[in-house]
């Protein structure tokens, strides 16, 4: 079965986000901050609304015109009015006829900041762990604290305990589209087109940052060429609708590469201190303090240290767990999500330390996971119980696997099992319309195809069982926020399972409408001939088009809608002492196994083999799950080995760009086994779960312990670079 | 500033104004239309923007159009007629070796190249010369068995 939307993309044929132009575009340039802290003095735009081509320049100044309401949310300015809170922060914008003319412009922007303190390294500020007093200090933007059973006690007078820090660094997600979008305000519409994952959330960001009402704000999608957490909120487009507004003329406005790695959302560095006890062989007791570098958050929006560190101790039934997080303001573009957010790098710390108790207890590390996995009734150390959970299927085939990797590759060769979990975000809500015409079914949705294959394919095969037509009589119509449905966005696993249960409930209205028009005592099936659609009852069928209203006929078909609000799990709230955290949805568990050469010589680390076991719940379409294994695990592989963003002492990113942010390339890849455990249903369509997230959540740590099993040696920092292993090693 | 420029792309002549500073990539994108090629890093290190100039490799974000304006330049839109780039354009479709789409262009005309220069390469010959391509989906192994398909069909 060929995906739907290969031969347009191997043509270059779909319309990217900068791709889009319209006549008499702008085009638009960010001015940003040359200093990562400071208090704004002056900012002079008048030498650059002279350069030839300029149409407007705009910053904090010129918003109360542009803005109906004068302003919007004062803590999420547009353009900072008192406070630069990192490098390269947009303090004004300026839309020209050409780039070039733009770039030009932009040059001649006089911007003068005073420098304030720099909050740079989240271990200068809290050198060790943050008083009990400073809650409440502006430095810090959450403070989440959990606990069960008697850690302290535990840990005190347990005669085995192992203590380990562990750091992990900034990424960025280095979608190879760079975000792009074209803006056109006019008539009181506000209107964007934009390379995004969630139309919906760019419009209620989009809304809060400019004071304004919803409806005035239409935003659509385009092709999306990567998204992975970094196309999910608004970034651009506030900026490019301001310039259109004073422009009032469409407005293009795209980031660099540099500009991607400098202002990208994402993962920030961090400190994860986790200590267990072990008693006979079992980890009797497990805390985790994890200090998280959280940017220029605002304060109480932080999402990332109550989200994953839910996930931090691991996937295990520990009758003692004590989960404390801080997440640190700094002078670092805020934090933002990053397929599975921060959760690769909570499971890199508790995998490598679960490993080293394995050592210690004397035993297999897949016997030690499998003596403490969490199965369907047991809690999470939140107190939500697991339900059905592949993890333990996913162990035993990993251990099957590990036996004949010994088997067959040379002696030092290091085999490093690691595993995870994850949730499937279907309680983020979505709606859908399908519309069944003679010529085939259209769904209709906000959602753009970002890659994954979830809309094009996903939802295509949900529609495709629920109604007994084939694929071929199916494609995806892209709607805006204007005409809907409402959905939450493509992300957080939960495309395929979420917006499939509401595609099942829209097919099932629609045959339900189709069986009272076409009555008769046997079931109702649809029939595709190849170019028309037509309804059977037994001996007895009909063209579609014969059962049309006229309005129908017009419009293109019979549309029903459907929708999915999934449940929120819920938490133990007596187990926690501090901050909020999430109840999660589905459950799924990953087991991962890595196999790794390590040159003992230079610490370089080359992975040989690799083996993705996955609890899939249901999975929908083969090829495609394979795909989004396949994909996770090599980003895995990236963060585990090369992936970094490194900060100079005057906060500037040093390295924004791809020739230093190295992301893996071709022959870096291992072959990966792929291999689905179902049997463990979700909430998804015939009991799908979600699959894009959870492949990236071992691999750190996997690919750490295969470099133990190596060596010997213990890296507690990633990515692996050769230096940090060669350190290890005792070689530098 | 800007002159006029007579290029040949795709088979076809085009005459276009254009300044003596700009890259290939601009060219082909905004001014004559053919957007298939993909803007990526602008410097070089990720082959989005991959086009043939006389069957030759070239990143047109690196390329001044005025360099190449008297050579043959292919891009992806004109793949489907090469008797080559459309059995390329096949085995990428057959194996999907794409998920977002956006580094494919490039791929499939760097592969087309190869295969023009040296048709007899082995898979890895191939897979080694496409390193300067980078993909973020896919972890390159879907584009792996798309090229090792061809190589294999080619023999």
């Amino acid at each position: 079965m060929i995906r739907a939307d290969a031969p347009l993309k191997v043509r270059g044929g779909v319309e990217f986000g900068v791709d889009l132009e319209t006549p008499g575009m702008l085009h638009a340039v960010l001015v940003r901050s040359p200093v990562a802290h400071g208090q704004m003095r002056a900012l002079h735009l008048e030498e650059a609304r002279r350069s030839p081509g300029v149409v407007c320049a705009v910053s904090h100044a010129e918003l109360a015109a542009l803005l109906p309401a004068g302003s919007g949310d004062p803590e999420r300015p547009v353009f900072p009015q008192e406070e630069v809170m990192y490098h390269g922060q947009p303090v004004a914008a300026i839309a020209a006829h050409t780039l070039a003319e733009a770039r030009r412009a932009a040059k001649l922007v006089k911007v003068a900041i005073d420098p304030l303190p720099l909050w740079g390294d989240i271990e200068s500020i809290y050198p060790e762990w943050p008083g009990s007093d400073e809650g409440n200090s502006p430095r810090i933007n959450a403070h989440v604290h959990a606990r069960f059973g008697e850690v302290d006690r535990i840990l005190e007078r347990s005669r085995e305990v192992l203590r380990e820090k562990y750091r992990t660094s900034g990424i960025v997600q280095m979608a190879l589209e760079p975000h792009a979008c074209l803006a056109h305000v006019t008539g009181g519409h506000w209107r964007v087109t934009t390379s995004t994952q969630s139309p919906y959330g760019v419009r209620e960001d989009a809304a809060s940052i400019l004071g304004l009402p919803e409806e005035r704000i239409v935003v659509e999608a385009s092709w999306v060429g990567g998204g992975f957490g970094g196309k999910a909120a608004a970034l651009l487009e506030p900026y490019a609708l301001v310039l259109s507004a004073a422009a009032d003329r469409p407005v293009k406005l795209q980031l660099s590469y540099a500009e991607e790695v400098e202002l990208s959302r994402s993962t920030l560095p961090a400190v994860i201190r986790i200590e267990s006890a072990l008693r006979d062989g079992r980890i009797a007791a497990r805390r985790v303090r994890l200090l998280l570098d959280s940017g220029a958050s605002l304060p109480g929006r932080d999402f990332a240290t109550g989200y994953a560190i839910g996930f931090i101790a691991g996937p295990y039934q520990i009758d003692a767990v004590e989960l404390e997080g801080y997440a640190v303001r700094t002078n670092k573009p805020p934090f933002g999500p990053h397929r599975a957010p921060f959760v690769p790098q909570c499971a890199f710390a508790a995998e490598s330390h679960t490993d080293g108790l394995a050592r210690l207890a004397g035993m297999d590390p897949i016997a030690f996971r499998e003596r403490h996995g969490l199965r369907e009734r047991g809690l999470t150390p939140l107190g939500q119980q697991v339900g059905p959970f592949g993890l333990h299927a996913g162990l035993a085939r990993a251990r099957e696997m590990s036996a004949v990797w010994r088997a067959e590759l040379p002696a030092g060769t290091g085999i490093g099992v690691a595993v995870g979990f994850w949730s499937t975000g279907s309680s983020a809500g979505g709606e859908i319309q399908i519309r069944l015409g003679p010529t085939g079914l259209v769904l209709e949705t906000v959602e753009a195809e970002i890659g994954s294959g979830s809309v094009v394919r996903g939802l295509v095969v949900v529609a495709s069982r629920s109604l007994g037509l084939p694929p071929e009589a199916i494609r995806v119509e892209r709607t805006d926020t204007a005409r809907g449905p409402m959905d939450s966005g493509v992300y957080g696993s939960r495309t395929t399972a979420a917006l499939g249960r509401a595609i099942q409930e829209a097919a099932l209205r629609l045959l339900e409408e189709l069986a009272r028009r076409v009555p008769g005592p046997d079931e109702l099936k649809l029939d595709w001939t190849g170019a028309q659609v037509r309804v059977r009852r037994g001996p007895h069928s009909v063209e579609l088009a014969t059962v049309l209203t006229e309005a129908e006929r017009l419009g293109g078909g019979i549309a029903t809608q459907g929708r999915h609000y999934g449940r929120t799990g819920e938490i133990d709230s007596g187990r926690v002492l501090a901050g909020s955290f999430y109840g999660y949805g589905d459950f799924i568990g990953a087991v991962q196994l890595a196999a790794v050469d390590v040159d003992r010589e230079t610490g370089r680390v080359r992975v040989l083999r690799y083996a993705a076991f996955q609890d899939a719940g249901r999975v929908v379409d083969a090829a495609t799950y394979r795909a989004q294994v396949e994909g996770g695990v090599a980003m895995g592989l990236g963060e585990a080995l090369t992936e970094e963003t490194r900060w100079d002492a005057e906060g500037r990113i040093e390295n924004a760009g791809l020739l230093d942010y190295r992301v893996p390339t071709l022959l870096e890849v291992p072959p990966i086994h792929v291999e689905a455990i179902e049997g463990f249903p979700g909430a998804g369509p015939d009991g799908a779960k979600g699959g894009g997230e959870p492949p990236v959540i071992p691999v750190p740590g996997a690919v750490a312990n295969a470099v133990c099993d190596a060596t010997g040696a213990r890296v507690r920092e990633m990515p692996l670079t050769p230096e940090r292993v060669a350190r290890a090693l005792k070689l530098i | 500033m800007t002159d006029p420029a007579a290029l040949w792309v795709n088979g076809r002549p085009y005459s276009t104004e254009l300044p003596d500073d700009e890259r290939l990539l601009d060219t082909l994108r905004w001014r004559l239309g053919l957007k298939g090629t993909k803007e990526g890093c602008r410097t070089g290190d990720c082959g989005a923007c991959t086009v043939l100039v006389d069957g030759r490799s070239v990143l047109s974000c690196l390329t001044l159009t005025r360099e190449v304006s008297e050579e043959a330049i292919l891009t992806v839109e004109g793949l489907e007629a090469d008797p080559v780039g459309r059995t390329v354009l096949e085995a990428f479709v057959q194996e999907a070796g794409l998920q977002c789409g956006y580094c494919t262009p490039g791929f499939v005309v760097a592969l087309t190249g190869l295969l023009k220069e040296r048709p007899n390469a082995s898979p890895e010959e191939l897979l080694e010369d496409l390193q300067g391509n980078l993909c973020r989906c896919t972890g390159y192994l879907s584009i792996r068995r798309a090229v090792v398909g061809l190589a294999k069909a080619r023999t």
